[in-house]
């Protein structure tokens, strides 16, 4: 909350600066629409409670224009707009996209042409606003011509973060080097996070501390879990695109796929084995949780998304662990970072998501002053600080962005100078199916119903029959 | 005469029309999509009718669906037992006078008038493993481990439980109603014969309620077929398909997977099904009656 206020205030600041600069354009530009309602759905992230907090009452008192946002859970976010768009009954005039869903919006017509909209209204071209200062991750919202469907607004990296409190304590390093025969360090492979996470779930058992050796995401009812496996785990152990070959879109690897090969099962065996250094809520988090854990002091280690990474590291309010978080890219298998670096590969999900319009929207016009407005790089570091996402390419240099960084341990440098390591989902327009094909084989594995190499084997044959139904197969 | 039935029918127009919209033509849409193949994330995103009732007689051979059919029915078993029983106690109970009885019987009621989604957040709360009390509680005092994100029957069960927690104070609220207007004259007669409690319970009490019985069974088993919220919240249908039951399933078909068709047709089969379980039950329900009559 503290963080929000202080967001809050710093952004009247800047709203006061921006008031001799593109204040009175979108005054003017607003004029027509005053009073008009906007109605958005999104997820609510950090970035989205910034955005429906402050950016949008901001923009109603330069504008008139009232942004009201529904921040809602992952799934309803999601249920509510595809249910809106499909039944074109006008509900929202602006919706959350996520990364890897907006091939199957694109796919289904759902949005509308923001390049075009604007080329077409050369009156509701906001004054700096400019697509050359957003980063590449916008290239995720533009269509084969290049045209801009989305408004980036949040955009991360799913980061390896470690207590550092606890990885220097002098006698947890004696006794990790007296039982595994090495130095205690962040984990860059897979075999010293293994050790890691077994060694401090037991150092603090033993020292009567309420913290496990690891982090997982590893809800057996929820696609979280779906996501780390094959967004994290998978890529970093150099299975790409969920094991689905692009050209013939099979994953079996009798038919040319690789969700059930060699890498995948090493994957799923990794990731399963730590559940008994994990906290007890593992197989009920989702990424909100695993976030929370963490900032609760109760893992030593993990994969955390990057928009949790700067509260977590930041705010003494919600997190125990302030001033000693660490950041670090998360360990790899041999060669994937080459290939990652080389663009044939990737480490892990670009994630993040887009604000775009409906073409069920009702004051499209309105709504397109508003992503705008949030495009403004005025708001972008504060909204970084507050939200741990970065869109734009100077707010990696503005100074608050950079003290917390600071404080942060690095976590938006490493963003900058890693993010090209990361790629945003395969773009599979049946991206929802074909994950609600493979999530069940993944609970499974987790609550050990299944072993891994049973659940690859399921879920590759559940992807192929819903690849085959849904006409993908050659 | 006309002219009376004239304004009848202008007076239910409105309800007959609510009925014809929000009622018949969903159900009707859902039964001409169940036939179509329709899936708007395939290649042709049309509707596409490949063979008649190609998506029932798919389902006919599809096991996750016949397993969450007989997940719902074990759970509805379960629960309509368990309720019915309890309530039946709470509602004798509440018949006779003891101290604080009002202050009793409102409090007991209060889960009843909690939405199902609020009753799976509760739930959670109380019971997910590292934040909530329950999980703790059972560690420490029994060295029992709660962790229903792993383990498939304390998943089931604890849903068993909330819902039990949940829906028991309709089933005494109701039976407490008909037992209240029970006549009295068989009870006296039933004394005066020497019957005991036990005797007077089992053929008498037990008779007189059975079209209350029969009431509360098939809302309580509807209700119980169709459960959603509460596990939606609670477990997801996890760990695995441990607690998917049908409507969780026809859920995630249609608005994860959108198998629109093969959705619709699940939706149809499904209440086919209902039906003839309500059927079954109340064949057997009134028979008896008769026959005890």
């Amino acid at each position: 909350m503290r963080k929000i206020l202080f967001a809050l205030v710093a952004s009247i600041f800047s709203f006061s600066a921006m008031a001799g600069g593109h204040a009175d354009w979108f005054k003017e530009a607003g004029a027509p629409y005053k009073g008009t309602v906007l109605q958005g759905v999104a997820e609510n992230t950090p970035p989205g409670q910034f955005a429906g907090e402050v950016l949008a009452k901001e923009f109603e008192k330069l504008t008139g224009i009232k942004v009201q946002l529904e921040n809602t859970s992952w799934d309803q976010m999601y249920d509510k707009a595809i249910k809106d768009m499909e039944a074109n009954s006008g509900i929202y005039d602006f919706v959350y996209i996520e990364q890897d869903i907006v091939y199957d919006y694109l796919n289904r017509d759902f949005l509308v042409n923001i390049t075009e909209g604007l080329a077409n209204n050369p009156d509701l071209q906001a004054p700096g606003v400019s697509l050359d200062d957003f980063t590449t991750f916008i290239d995720y919202f533009k269509d084969g011509s290049g045209d801009v469907f989305g408004v980036p607004m949040e955009a991360f990296i799913k980061v390896y973060l470690y207590r550092k409190d606890l990885f220097e304590r002098a006698d947890a390093k004696a006794q990790f080097r007296a039982q595994y025969g090495y130095g205690l360090t962040p984990a860059t492979s897979f075999d010293q996070y293994r050790d890691n996470a077994e060694f401090f779930t037991h150092f603090c058992a033993a020292e009567g501390m309420e913290c496990w050796g690891t982090t997982v995401q590893g809800h057996t009812g929820h696609p979280a879990s779906t996501y780390e496996f094959l967004e994290s785990i998978a890529p970093s152990f150099g299975l790409y695109n969920w094991g689905v070959n692009m050209d013939s879109y099979q994953s079996c690897v009798e038919n040319g796929g690789q969700l059930n090969g060699g890498r995948a099962k090493a994957a799923l065996n990794f990731w399963t084995q730590l559940l008994p250094f994990a906290p007890p809520e593992a197989l009920q988090s989702t990424w909100s949780e695993v976030g929370s854990s963490f900032a609760a002091g109760r893992a030593a280690q993990g994969w955390v998304y990057g928009e949790n990474a700067a509260w977590i590291a930041t705010d003494a309010e919600k997190s125990a662990v302030v001033g000693n978080v660490g950041v670090m890219l998360p360990p790899t298998a041999p060669g994937v970072m080459t290939q990652a670096a080389s663009g044939n590969g990737y480490i892990g999900y670009y994630d993040g998501g887009a604000y775009g319009i409906p073409h069920s929207s009702k004051n499209k016009e309105a709504t397109m002053l508003w992503l705008q407005y949030v495009a403004l790089n005025e708001h972008q570091a504060d909204w970084a600080i507050a939200g741990g996402r970065i869109t734009h390419k100077g707010t990696y240099a503005d100074p608050k962005v950079m003290a917390v960084d600071e404080q942060a341990d690095g976590y938006f440098t490493l963003m900058r100078d890693t993010g090209f390591l990361y790629a945003g989902a395969p773009p599979f327009p049946f991206h929802g199916a074909g994950r609600g094909a493979i999530d069940p084989f993944i609970y499974s594995a987790l609550a050990g119903e299944m072993t891994p190499e049973e659940a690859l084997d399921g879920a590759c044959q559940a992807l192929d029959t819903v690849m085959s139904d849904l006409g993908y197969q050659n | 005469m006309l002219s009376k039935n004239k304004t009848g029918w202008l007076l239910l127009s409105p309800t007959i029309l609510i009925l014809i919209l929000v009622g018949l033509v969903p159900f009707f849409y859902v039964l001409y999509v169940g036939f179509f193949k329709w899936n708007p994330l395939a290649v042709d995103p049309s509707m596409q009718f490949e063979g008649f009732a190609l998506n029932y007689r798919r389902l006919i051979f599809d096991e996750v669906f016949l397993e969450s059919i007989w997940r719902s029915i074990k759970f509805s078993v379960v629960t309509l037992t368990l309720e019915l029983t309890l309530g039946f106690l709470l509602a004798l109970s509440l018949l006779s006078s003891f101290p604080l009885k009002s202050f009793f019987r409102s409090v007991h009621t209060l889960p009843l008038v909690i939405a199902p989604i609020v009753v799976g957040s509760i739930f959670k709360l109380f019971t997910v493993q590292g934040l909530g009390p329950l999980p703790h509680l059972l560690k420490d005092y029994f060295g029992y481990t709660l962790n229903y994100g792993l383990n498939a029957d304390q998943a089931f069960w604890m849903i068993v439980i909330m819902d039990v927690w949940h829906w028991t104070p309709f089933v005494t609220l109701t039976l407490l109603a008909g037992l209240s207007a029970l006549p009295q004259d068989p009870y006296e007669s039933a004394k005066i014969d020497g019957a005991n409690n036990f005797q007077i319970f089992v053929h008498i009490t037990i008779p007189m309620m059975v079209p209350v019985l029969i009431v509360v069974i098939f809302i309580r088993l509807m209700d119980s077929l169709k459960i959603v919220d509460e596990v939606w919240m609670l477990t997801g249908g996890g760990p695995g398909y441990a607690t998917r039951f049908t409507g969780i399933h026809i859920w995630k078909e249609v608005f994860e997977k959108r198998y629109y068709g093969l959705g619709s047709a699940m939706s149809i089969l499904y209440l086919y099904i209902t039906i003839v379980i309500c059927w079954v039950l109340y064949s057997v329900m009134v028979s008896r009656g008769k026959n005890e009559d």
